[in-house]
């Protein structure tokens, strides 16, 4: 049940961030395109800017997902599987709390900008744009809850979908 | 203030020691500060300023980078690569690891991770090295030092990391990081050579024109990218985000149109490690710029520039001392984390010493890139470890006379800025 349920929510997330990653794209290149054509897009940049945020913090909840977050697993490692357990689980306590904060606080600033919009599109709220702030850290919070079983067994972070074609375990880091 | 700051120290490292992710670390302990001083109506202020931090405008070329390499990866770009280097320099003795070591340089051009490089050409490349007959360690060894030119020549993640947190130029950097790429891959081809006649590695293949001049034709498609991305990015006619857009433009056409070796299925994998990729990075990015807000606020940079120029005023005793930090630091963290957390902190002593960014950029580049490959944690030799399947620490063994070349242009470069910084004052002036 639970097994079928983060299948679908991972691929759910992959597919909204599969399109965030090609609008990205898209806004940047357009906007170089149409530059060099003398018809420059005043909105490209800041569209762009609230794109990276929006890959930032759904792809951090994708990441969550695959616990592949830059951490330091070494200490834990040291420990027996069962003596890791309340550290483990210590420190999720500290980061859904925090995502958990950062939700309710997001709510609070969706409340408070309430009738602006960006500056190059008039027509589109803040709000939208901000909302990834509380969407974010609730799927970030259920990330964790989904692979929280596989952290109990092995602390070590994996590596992310890109670096597949490594063996596994090769790596602990998941980025440049 | 120093209460402050021992106690979120403490916290963070308590963190950090439970396993939790860096950047979820830094806006805690970030964010607890904040609200004990300020009280709990400052939240609405914490996330937006990790909002804000995340949107900055030259971040956006580090998705892009990414997405282009693995859609390079996924296209033979790597294997044609390979078989040009071995038509170059294999039939030189120890020939392999000299096209291990020329095809990091050509990927380097197109790729701004290390960890990308190792894992492209370290599958091909280290079967082949040990069915020749070359030891294990030395195949893991080469290539995993080799990865580490791709943070040197541009473009480069950590670099345009850097620009970002020391507000700098992206290109001055992407400019400055040729000269000691080139020295880098130059001296460990010479390093290569020594280890073969010494040991008497195999000479890989016979030189032939015909070969090189076919494996060039089949590559060439492949020399596009770097042109496309470097002279567009040097050429001024665009900035470093717009050359990386380009940059996946151009894969898509070279890989899927002129190859046509892209599927589906491995552009949806690029796409997921363009954006998982980037939100580890950009995570740790807005976390900082949490903890840089609140920094600031208590002047803790300012106060550190002050005190060590109480102590020196000497800019090449402060460079040894940033060596220093940054090659301990590099042994713990991962570079990215590296430069957010230090480079934000130690900017006001740079401009106090009379430092160019510039070079400073350069020189933590280098340092990081060294840290890539000393443990514990050392992405690009594990990588490397684990495609070669051979022992860290015996790898280490051998890895040190390379890392060695890295520390030799480290140290070039610290002390004799000209050497990196030429290309910056041919075209900016100096």
């Amino acid at each position: 049940m639970i097994s079928s349920f983060k299948r679908v929510f991972q691929r759910v997330l992959e597919a909204w961030v599969i399109l965030l990653m090609f609008s990205l794209t898209a806004v940047v290149v357009g906007a170089v395109v149409f530059r060099k054509m003398g018809h420059s897009l005043g909105w490209a940049d800041e569209i762009a800017r609230v794109l990276l945020a929006w890959v930032t913090y759904y792809g951090s909840a994708l990441a969550a997902l695959k616990r592949a977050h830059i951490g330091f697993p070494g200490l834990l490692e040291r420990f027996s599987p069962r003596g890791r357990v309340p550290l483990v689980l210590l420190g999720e306590i500290f980061v859904i709390g925090f995502f958990l904060l950062m939700a309710w606080v997001g709510m609070e600033v969706y409340r408070i900008l309430e009738g602006d919009t960006l500056v190059s599109l008039t027509w589109l709220p803040l709000r939208l744009t901000q909302s990834v702030i509380p969407v974010g850290a609730a799927l970030f919070v259920m990330a964790q809850l989904l692979s929280l079983p596989e952290a109990l067994r092995t602390p070590r972070i994996r590596e992310p979908e890109t670096h597949s074609q490594v063996p596994p375990g090769s790596s602990e880091e998941a980025t440049p | 203030m120093t209460g402050t700051i021992i106690w979120m120290l403490f916290l963070l490292f308590a963190l950090v020691a439970l396993n939790v992710p860096i950047a979820i670390a830094l806006a805690i302990v970030a964010a607890g500060a904040m609200v004990l001083t300020q009280g709990p109506e400052v939240l609405p202020n914490v996330a937006l300023v990790m909002y804000d931090g995340a949107t900055s405008f030259s971040l956006l070329a580090i998705p892009l980078f990414i997405f282009a390499g693995a859609i390079m990866n996924a296209t033979g770009i790597s294997r044609r690569l390979i078989a040009f280097a071995s038509a170059l320099v294999g039939f030189i003795r120890g020939g392999l690891a000299m096209v291990s070591i020329v095809t990091s340089m050509f990927f380097a051009e197109m790729s701004g991770s290390a960890v990308a490089d190792v894992a492209a050409l370290g599958t091909i490349l280290a079967p082949a090295m040990k069915k020749t007959g070359y030891p294990r360690q030395f195949a893991a060894a080469v290539l995993s030092s080799a990865a580490t030119i791709a943070v040197i020549i541009p473009p480069s993640i950590p670099m345009i990391l850097y620009a970002v947190m020391a507000e700098s130029s992206v290109v001055k950097l992407f400019l400055a990081g040729v000269v000691p790429g080139v020295l880098v891959g130059l001296l460990m081809m010479l390093l290569s050579y020594w280890f073969a006649r010494r040991h008497n590695y195999p000479v890989a293949e016979a030189f032939e024109w015909r070969k090189l001049w076919r494996t060039f034709k089949e590559a060439s498609w492949s020399f596009l990218l770097p042109v496309v991305i470097l002279g567009s990015i040097f050429g001024g006619l665009v900035t470093a985000t717009e050359g990386a857009g380009l940059a996946v433009v151009t894969a898509l056409i070279v890989g899927g149109v002129i190859y046509r070796e892209l599927r589906w299925s491995d552009l949806r994998k690029a796409m997921l490690e363009g954006a998982v990729s980037t939100a580890v990075v950009m995570l740790l990015v807005a976390s900082s710029a949490l903890l840089g807000s609140y920094l600031t606020e208590l002047r803790v940079p300012q106060k550190l520039a002050e005190a060590i120029m109480g102590i020196t005023e000497n800019r090449y005793v402060i460079l040894a001392l940033l060596n220093l930090c940054f090659l301990v630091l590099g042994c713990f963290l991962h570079s990215a984390a590296a430069i957010i957390l230090v480079v934000p902190i130690v900017m006001p002593l740079i401009h106090a010493a009379g430092i160019d960014p510039v070079h400073f950029g350069i020189v933590v580049t280098l340092n990081l890139g060294i840290g890539q490959q000393t443990p514990p944690v050392a992405s690009v030799l594990i990588t490397a470890c684990s495609v070669a399947q051979a022992e860290i620490w015996e790898v280490t063994k051998v890895n040190v006379y390379f890392v060695g070349v890295i520390f030799l242009v480290l140290m070039l470069c610290t002390y004799v800025p000209s050497i990196p910084m030429w290309p910056v004052y041919l075209f900016y002036g100096g």
